[in-house]
């Protein structure tokens, strides 16, 4: 058998194969041959097979249709090629789009066998004038809101009540959401009937749920396992509350002033020390019981309206810098000091 | 719009035609005849009215949000709801978990994974119940994979009748 080793080309510098042309010992029934190759060419060994590969077209299948954007009108209705949600079919779009991340210099990859194009959720089924025909046959189904409800004020002022709910859409074993459950009544107290006693009542009630900041009581239920359970609960809440806040209790009446929830200046220390020291500076000074603290006219003390007015105020609102300045101004006139300069 | 609501708020319909009926058979002085059945209408179930409508998208992808963003607002502005907002957070919440790379000791060595939840939301105002039950659910048959959507709702109702303060009881 001969063996024959194809030179390596001249340009390309191959340290592993040896330029080597040589023969071994040939048997005898080729030897007719090898006097006829001997004047033409050496037969040369073809290892990696390149001529054959650049002979080998790619054969095309008969049976693929050609592209539907071929036969594509540019005045078609696009709402009948693509009417529902669907995976992106090159073939079928005609549009010269590219996707995928390539290093610089390169264009992205075309649509045709595009894996990246096929994975995300094309919105192809929802052009512009496909969500105005669907928005219009859905027309029939809407109402107006009604045109004098159109500022907050009057909202508010007939519709009070605000019931806040949730619903979510989202995958997922079950089509049951637990958080769906979840029901939150908004009144603001000034809107429910109450007087002075039902209010402060009301209030103890209710607790942490209102905010006095904005007036507004916020109940939420979830402990019912559906939606219309904790509504129903949350009205019950609401209707307890309220008719309770109106019962007068025996017990309330041993109300006492720790319990109170603002500062009433007549009954507290504060007006006693005034009228001590109004007595002892007319050197009237006597020991006087609780109800006579209370029924003192302090009409007759000079600025001492003032002073009841500033402390009441301080005591109320909370110490701020307007408040303790009103009490200066309001001690130094009872004492007759001069006022504070202001620089 | 709320006298024509007034009008249509339910009047049992039986309490006005039945005395009418026992007037009419007492002077009619025939046999008794069978009362003749009487059309059940249903009660008038008033629209309720949303004060804000809020949707929260959330999903893996901003571009897919996005593009379903604008045709929330694009279906809205059709079917003639207001839109006052839509934005979305400018960064992506990740929650990131920290493995252990190999399945038998090699402490040091970890591997960190993170899932990025994307959000984009948009606030709506004054809906009736029919338009926004009609809207959500045009809106929820067209979510695209990979998102969730939170439909908060906040209604406004009148003050129940039986809110108001007891009646002092007659002085004897």
């Amino acid at each position: 058998m001969s063996i024959l080793i194809k030179r390596s080309k001249s340009g390309c510098f191959n340290s592993a194969c040896n330029v080597k042309l040589w023969r071994l010992n040939s048997t005898s029934a080729d030897s007719a041959l090898k006097k006829g190759e001997e004047e033409e060419e050496f037969r040369v060994l073809d290892i990696l097979k390149k001529r054959d590969k650049m002979q080998r077209r790619v054969v095309k299948r008969t049976d693929v249709q050609p592209d539907r954007i071929d036969r594509m009108a540019t005045n078609q209705n696009w709402g009948n090629v693509w009417p529902g949600p669907k995976t992106f079919h090159p073939s079928s779009v005609p549009l010269p789009i590219r996707q995928g991340y390539v290093p610089k210099g390169q264009a992205p990859p075309g649509k045709k066998a595009n894996a990246e194009l096929m994975k995300i959720p094309n919105f192809l089924h929802l052009t512009p004038p496909v969500i105005k025909s669907q928005c219009e046959a859905l027309k029939q189904f809407c109402t107006e809101w009604p045109n004098l409800l159109n500022s907050e004020e009057s909202i508010d002022k007939h519709y009070p009540l605000e019931i806040i709910s949730s619903d979510y859409c989202h995958a997922s074993p079950s089509i049951r959401n637990p958080l769906a459950r979840v029901v939150i009544l908004r009144v603001k107290l000034a809107d429910l009937k109450l007087d002075k006693h039902s209010t402060d009542k009301f209030k103890r009630l209710v607790g942490d749920r209102y905010d006095p900041k904005t007036d507004l009581v916020t109940i939420t239920a979830d402990r019912c396992p559906t939606k219309v359970q904790n509504l129903d609960y949350v009205n019950y809440l609401l209707t307890a509350c309220y008719h309770e806040s109106w019962n007068f209790e025996d017990w309330e009446k041993e109300k006492t002033e720790d319990d109170m929830e603002y500062y009433d200046w007549d009954n507290n220390a504060s007006k006693r020390s005034l009228i001590d020291w109004y007595l002892r500076i007319k050197n009237e000074s006597k020991i006087m019981n609780d109800e006579e603290y209370k029924a003192f006219d302090i009409s007759q003390i000079e600025n001492g309206a003032q002073y009841k007015a500033a402390v009441s105020i301080y005591m109320n609102e909370g110490e701020n810098p307007q408040t303790v300045q009103e009490y200066s101004i309001a001690v130094r006139k009872l004492f007759g000091l001069p006022q504070k300069k202001l620089f | 719009m709320n006298a024509i609501r007034s009008i249509w708020r339910l009047t049992p319909v039986r309490g006005v035609t039945i005395p009418n009926y026992a007037i009419r058979s007492l002077s009619a002085n025939t046999t008794a005849l069978p009362h003749a059945v009487e059309p059940v209408v249903p009660p008038v179930e008033l629209d309720k009215l949303y004060k804000r409508v809020e949707l929260e998208m959330r999903g893996i992808d901003p571009a897919v949000l996005l593009s379903y963003s604008w045709f929330c607002v694009a279906a809205a502005s059709h079917l003639g709801i207001e839109v006052t907002k839509s934005w979305a957070l400018r960064k992506a919440e990740k929650e990131r978990h920290t493995l252990l790379k190999c399945v038998h000791i090699y402490k040091k060595h970890k591997v960190q994974y993170e899932i990025r939840t994307y959000f984009r939301f948009i606030h709506m105002q004054r809906l009736t119940g029919s338009t926004c039950d009609t809207y959500l659910e045009y809106i929820e048959r067209n979510l695209p994979e990979g998102c969730a959507l939170k439909v908060t709702k906040i209604e406004c109702q009148k003050l129940p009748e039986h809110l108001v303060p007891p009646k002092k009881e007659s002085e004897e």
